[in-house]
Order: structure tokens, then sequence, then C-alpha cells
């Protein structure tokens, strides 16, 4: 997701760690564990979009004691919502009707935003007497690119069950039969076939089944569909042969094999194994086959004649279509709203449930939610230069403010990183960043003082209480002014109850090599390095890579406790405590630098 | 309802302070202010349009059942607690044509609402703790639950609801995804969080903006 600079994210290595496990019997594997020592997280690599997400997005696995990305943890679904009528639907529903709303809800084709229904008739004179005014045919139409049904030639009776009244009604407004009563006809015709079997040759060969004026819509085609494998899977179905009500066919090799298998009990097993009952295919229309019909190829070739690349849809719209062989304006159907989930969330590793919503619709609230925030330092980066501008200013009149999206390469330009601790203790934190930034681009990155302590989070009133003057004071120093302080190595800049901040000191490079200075190099080679210099899209973000370490003195958890009492034989363990560390990678983005001087 | 307080000293500020806490511009448009209800600690910045004015001209339905709102002046225009409105903004309630007349119906904004500038609201009903960009347009009519996030320069179509927990972009708008779990959360966990220090900033998005609203004066 987009974010403003600056910004930060958190690298989750839950597919390092899962990956780099199954390695660890090859020969090669020291070497290798030792180059992932050395190596440090490239914010540029493919992979690393896949690992990087705003701190807002972590849980945090309290047995694990681990960050949990949306990648390792495992979604249970706790119900279906629909998110225009927010109507909740039965999980019985979504296996027979499938996960789109039922109601009244509908999306546009040409634009997905939600339609409304409205009526045909003109606004009546006002009169005394108040019928609602909800009279004569109605339509969808969209709110915003004012497409409707009328434009497909559908009108509905009543303003209620629509999707029901939809089904009826192909485009243009030809009322067709339902799926109920389509499939009582098709069972007539099966039974038919089934009568007569050369009746039923000489009616699949009737003049009005091969030269069909259109296809067939979609939802019969996948109803015969639908029917016909269902008989041909209890057909397979291993079933008990001496049921009544199965007749045994000899024609279905399923059922002459379960025969054969009754006599042979010891291939049995392994027959069935290796070997699924080969299973026939359609070949009848009542059955689902679509005959190819050169004059459906013809008519759409006429129609992209006669209306034109406008007529035609884009891969999007056609994607949002339920059918998958729309191609033109005139067959587009209103697309019901695809309903939403609700979900809990569990750890993969231990399967801890990590975030449990309240299962009522409307309510936001949570029963568990261990997030990741509440375990790790938030890492906040601005620019030191510039008092924090207030948001509720445009961006153009704010100009006093410090430009991120137009860093100038070369030079120095120093950041104020702040990382606030969520923990009841105080903790220790070491930093670390290469160099130089990895990419095409490179910028020379010093964090001033990588090492230093962050208060605990106690209690906001003792800190309000006992320096609350003192501490204005200093969030006033940050201020550019007379009182700045000098940026200075080693030491930190500002702290407060349970935030340090440090200052880091960014030179971001040049996008082109400077021209006049080819690094030496021969002409040749300059000129491939040029090629080499040819900046992709975003190469021009600067990102940085920090690698934190926090270390931290805890009060053993209970269960722990007596767990380390029952192994030494210690009774009292009381207020003993623990030494923990966590380590993790960020990418601090901290703007755009701009191309020319 | 709340009225500037008139035994307030220092009327050279930008905002005149209520009793409440609410802080509005003294360069805001603000119209037909009896019918606009602000929660406390409220704050309307310069330029903004409050459109109070545009009232429902019958009775709602819900008033007349309680008794004792019948004289009051119908309310238009009902915004929570430390919700913010920022410059250039128009609020505006969303009407219809009905049975030949223009209705305009009372439009609810909950409580911690981030409304960015220039940004034109006429939706029916924003519930709390939503972010929303700058320039961004919310046709009338529009629900927006709980826990949303508005992307800048988004335009809402008419009658859309956006359920809680999304994240909403483009023209026309779409779910584009959700929020996640810690949204609206401070990093100190509880009890105000970073307080006036961290990344310079006391607020999240979504969450409290009583140290937002404390900043602006």
């Amino acid at each position: 997701m987009a974010q403003p600079f600056p910004y930060t994210y958190y690298s989750c290595d839950c597919y390092d760690s899962a990956t780099l496990a199954p390695t660890s019997k090859r020969a090669s594997h020291p070497a290798r564990a030792e180059e992932e020592d050395e190596r440090t997280f490239d914010p540029r690599n493919p992979r690393s979009n896949y690992s990087l997400y705003p701190l807002e997005h972590l849980l945090y696995c309290e047995d694990c004691r681990q960050i949990r990305c949306p990648r390792c943890v495992s979604e249970e679904t706790l119900n279906w919502f629909c998110p225009s009528c927010l109507f909740e639907v039965p999980s019985s529903m979504i296996k027979s009707e499938g996960n789109r709303c039922t109601r009244n809800c509908y999306n546009c084709p040409i634009c997905t935003s939600s339609m409304t229904v409205s009526s045909l008739e003109p606004p009546k004179v006002p009169t005394a007497d108040d019928t609602g005014g909800l009279a004569g045919p109605f339509f969808l139409s969209c709110p915003y690119c004012h497409w409707s049904t009328l434009d497909i030639g559908i009108e509905f009776e009543k303003h209620t069950g629509i999707t029901q009244q939809l089904a009826r009604i192909r485009n243009g407004g030809k009322v067709v039969p339902t799926p109920k009563e389509r499939e009582k006809e098709r069972d007539k015709k099966r039974d038919a076939e089934a009568r007569d079997e050369s009746v039923a040759k000489a009616d699949e060969l009737s003049p009005e089944d091969l030269n069909p004026s259109e296809p067939p819509p979609q939802e019969e085609l996948f109803s015969n569909l639908f029917a016909f494998y269902k008989s041909q899977l209890s057909l397979a179905a291993p079933s008990n042969p001496f049921s009544p009500h199965h007749d045994i066919n000899f024609s279905s090799p399923s059922s002459f094999s379960r025969i054969m298998n009754l006599y042979s009990s010891t291939s049995s097993k392994k027959q069935k194994k290796d070997k699924p009952a080969p299973m026939r295919e359609a070949c009848s229309i009542t059955e689902g086959l679509v005959p190819y019909n050169p004059s459906l190829d013809a008519a759409a070739v006429e129609a992209l004649k006669t209306h034109g690349w406008s007529h035609t849809l884009s891969p999007t719209q056609k994607l949002h279509q339920t059918s998958p062989n729309t191609r033109f304006i005139n067959e587009l159907r209103p697309i019901p709203t695809l309903l939403r989930t609700k979900r809990g969330k569990r750890c993969r590793t231990c399967r801890h449930i990590l975030s449990k919503p309240e299962s009522k619709i409307t309510s936001t609230r949570y029963k568990i939610k261990l997030l990741g925030l509440n375990h790790i330092p938030r890492l906040s980066v601005r620019a030191l230069s510039s008092p924090i501008p207030l948001p509720t200013m445009a961006a153009s009149t704010g100009s006093q403010g410090f430009d991120y999206a137009r860093l100038s390469p070369g030079l120095p330009t120093h950041f104020l990183l702040t990382l606030s601790n969520p923990l009841f203790d105080p903790i220790r934190i070491t930093l670390a960043t290469p160099s130089t930034t990895a990419g095409k681009v490179q910028s020379r990155v010093t964090i001033m003082c990588p090492q230093f302590e962050v208060g605990a989070n106690t209690d906001v009133w003792d800190d309000a209480l006992s320096s609350g003057l003192t501490k204005r004071g200093a969030t006033a120093s940050t201020d550019p002014g007379s009182g700045t302080p000098q940026v200075e190595a080693g030491k930190i800049w500002d702290r407060g109850r349970n935030w340090t901040s440090v200052i880091l000191e960014v030179v971001p490079g040049f996008l082109k090599p400077i021209p006049g200075f080819d690094f030496g190099l021969g002409g040749e080679l300059a000129k491939k390095v040029d090629d080499e210099h040819e900046l992709d899209e975003d190469d021009d973000v600067l990102e940085i890579p920090v690698f934190v370490r926090i270390e931290y003195e805890s009060e053993v958890a209970a269960e722990d406790r007596a767990a380390a009492g029952a192994e030494h034989g210690r009774a009292g363990a009381a207020g003993g405590k623990e030494k923990r560390e966590e380590a993790f990678w960020c990418v601090l983005g901290v703007g755009r630098i701009v191309g020319g001087p | 309802m709340s009225r500037p307080a008139t035994r307030k000293a220092a009327p050279k500020g930008e905002y005149i302070e209520t009793d409440s806490g609410n802080k509005v511009s003294r360069r805001a448009a603000i119209t037909g202010t009896a019918n606009i209800t602000l929660g406390g600690r409220t704050v309307i910045s310069a330029d903004v349009h409050l459109r109070g004015d545009l009232h429902p001209s019958r009775p709602a339905p819900s008033s007349s059942n309680n008794g004792p709102a019948r004289d009051a002046p119908p309310t238009s225009i009902s915004i929570g607690r430390c919700t913010v409105v920022s410059a250039g903004c128009v609020v505006r309630p969303p009407s219809r044509v009905s049975r030949g007349a223009v209705h305009y119906y009372p439009m609810k904004i909950g409580d911690n609402v981030f409304i960015g500038p220039n940004t034109t609201i006429s939706a029916i009903s924003i519930s709390s703790h939503v972010h929303i960009g700058a320039g961004c347009v919310i046709h009338p009519f529009a629900i927006i639950k709980d826990n949303v996030k508005i992307l800048p320069n988004t335009v809402v179509p008419a009658h859309m609801v956006i359920p809680s927990g999304s994240v909403v972009a483009g023209r026309p708008a779409r779910v584009v995804g959700e929020v996640g779990e810690g949204w609206g959360v401070s990093a100190g966990g509880a009890g105000g969080g970073a307080l006036g220090g961290a990344g310079g900033q006391g607020w999240v998005e979504g969450g409290d903006l009583r140290e937002l609203v404390r900043g602006i004066r």
C-alpha cells in the first residue's frame, strides 16, 4: 500500500527462516549461514516486497516470541457478509448460492460502483396522499457513470428481489425460465432420452439445438454440467454394492470394477489407489456440451465491424463479469456484490490465536488481539530541519515544510529517527545500517548514535507529574531556532519517557553519473556503466535498511518461572529477571531523490 | 450546539475555543450555526464551509418519536468529539428530490474522524476512527463505517457503503485493502502513548486525535 514519505516498514523473516531450515542438512550450509549473517537486507530485492509490512499489520505471537506478518499467520473465516447491505450470510448459503450477495446489491459492470434501484415513473405531482411513490417499472442505475440496466434492456417489476428477477430476464428483456424450471425441463428431457435412445439421437440433432441464435446462458451451462458430473460421481462413488438403491450397471466401468473387487480382496486396495475410475465426458447439450457454432463468431466479427472498438470491454470489466464469454457492452450484466469475510488469525507455527474479532458484523472490537506494535519499538523518521507540518493544511500552502519527494543529491540531510518503546522495561537498542544503500543510486547513510537506551513505557502520569515542564521544553528545543543542539556523533538527540531520538545523516546519491567523471574507466567500459545506470521506476526512492536489535531484562513469565524453578530446583525464583533479545530488519523510506541539481 | 465563549479574553488567535473545547477557525465559513452540533474538542479549520443552512424541512421521524425535540431547530450537521475538519473542506448535507421538492437529510460524523484538506463531504453518515485523505469527494448518501481509511484524491460514489476496516481508493472508490489489526493503536500502548514526542506526533491515523487537536492553536 502506498504510503506517503517518510514511512517505516518492518521485515518479517518468516520466508527466509522457512527456506533455510530444509537446506540445513546440506554440506554447503555453514558457508550459507555465514553468508546469511553477512548479508544485509536489500529493500530492492523483488522478494522484499512480500516481507515488508507497516507496523499496524503485524501481529506478535507471545509463545514463539516473534512478529507474525500476514504471510505467517493462517486465517479462519468467522462469517461472511455483504459489504453493501451489511447482512450476514450463513455458510450453508455460501455453499449453495456462492459468495455473492443474493439481495439487491449490485455493482456497475462499467465502473464497479454500487448501483441503486430507481423508478422509471416520472416524479409525480406532489399530492397529499403518501403512497411512497414506488410505482412503475424499476431499473438499476449507477450513480457514478450513469450506466443503467436500461442500456441492456432490463426493467424490473418490483424494487425488491432483484436477484430473482434478474435471473429470469435475459439482456433485451426476454424472459427465460428460472434455474428450477430449467432443471425440471432437463430432467424431463433426460427421461425422454432414457426411454427412447433413438429419439434422443434425433432430438440432439434437431435444427433448433444445432443452430441457436445465441449461446446458452452461463448459468444454464453450469447447471447442466453440474448435474451431469453429479450423476457421474454418484455412479463412481464406492457405495455398498448390495445397496438396494443402487442399480448395478455393467456398462459403467466403475461399477464393474467394484463387482470384481468383491471377489478379489487382496488386489482391491491397490487398484483403488492407483487408478481412479475413468469418467465419461458430457456428450449432449442437456449434459452441458457446447457445440462449436460458427455463426456466433461471425456475429462477433460483424458486431466489431459495425460498432467498433468502443463497443468492446476492457479486460478488467471482462474479468468482473460472471460469464467468461462476455465480449461486448450489450452483453454486460450487473455484477452481484462479492461478499466479504471476518477472519480470525492464528500463528502458523504454534496455532495460537493471534487475533479474533467479535463475530457480530457491526462490531469492530476484538476478543483477542496481539499486536506487533505492543511488543516491538516503533521507529519513526522525519526531517530534522522542519517542524512537523500540520496535517490540516494542504500540502501546497504548507510549503515551508520539508519536501520529502525532493531530496537533493550530494547534500547531507539530517533526519530524526525516533524509537518509542511499548514495553514496560527499559530496552537497549543497537542499530546498524549498510553505509551505502543498495541499488543503482548509492546514498551514504550514517547513524550518529547507533547504541542507546530507551526508557520503559511507564504510566503517563509519572512522567507528566515529575517532569511535565521540562518535557515541554525538550520538545520545543527540537524546533529550529536559537536553542538547537548541535548534531554530534555518539550522542542521542533527545529523549523522553519511553522514546529516544537519534540523528540519521543521509547523503543522497546521484541519479546520473557526474559527466566528465567516468571512474577512470575506458570509453567503452564507461558506456557500459552508463547502460547499467539506466534507472528503473522508483530507483530514485531512497529507502534505508536498518537492522534493529533490542535487549532488555524482563520479569520471567509465571509459567516460565515455574518451569525454571523445577529445572534448577530453586524455590524462591520470585522477581527473577530474564534477559531477552529481539532483532529485525526495518526499511525507512525517507524520500525521493530529485534528478538534476 | 456550541456557541463561541464570550468570556475568552484572548480573541486574537486563529481559533475560537468554545467551552467544550471545540476550536473553530475565524476564517471558517459556517452557515446555519443553529443546525450544527459539535461534540467537543473538534477542530474546524480555516476556509471550511459548513452548510448548516441546508437542514431537513420536515421533522425527521426519529425526532417526532421523542417528544421534546419538537421545538428544537432541526439538526443538519452533527459532528462528534475530537474530529478534525481540515482547511478548505466543504461539508454539505445530502439532498434528493422527492415529490417535486428538494429535501435535505441530516448528516452525522462520528468521533476521532480526520478529514483531510480540500475534501468535499456529503455523506449521510461517517462513523468513528475514520481517516479521510486530502482532496477526496464523498458523494451524497455514502455511508462510511468505523475504522476506514480513504486514501487521498478518492471519489466515493453516491450511495456507496464502505464496511468497517476497509482501505478505499480510486475514482470511483473501491475497497483496495484492509486496515491492519493495529489501526488506530498508538505506539505506547495504553494512555496516550508517545506524548508529544515520538516522531513529533502523538497521534496515529484512525486513533485518538486528542493530541492532534491539542497541537492545533
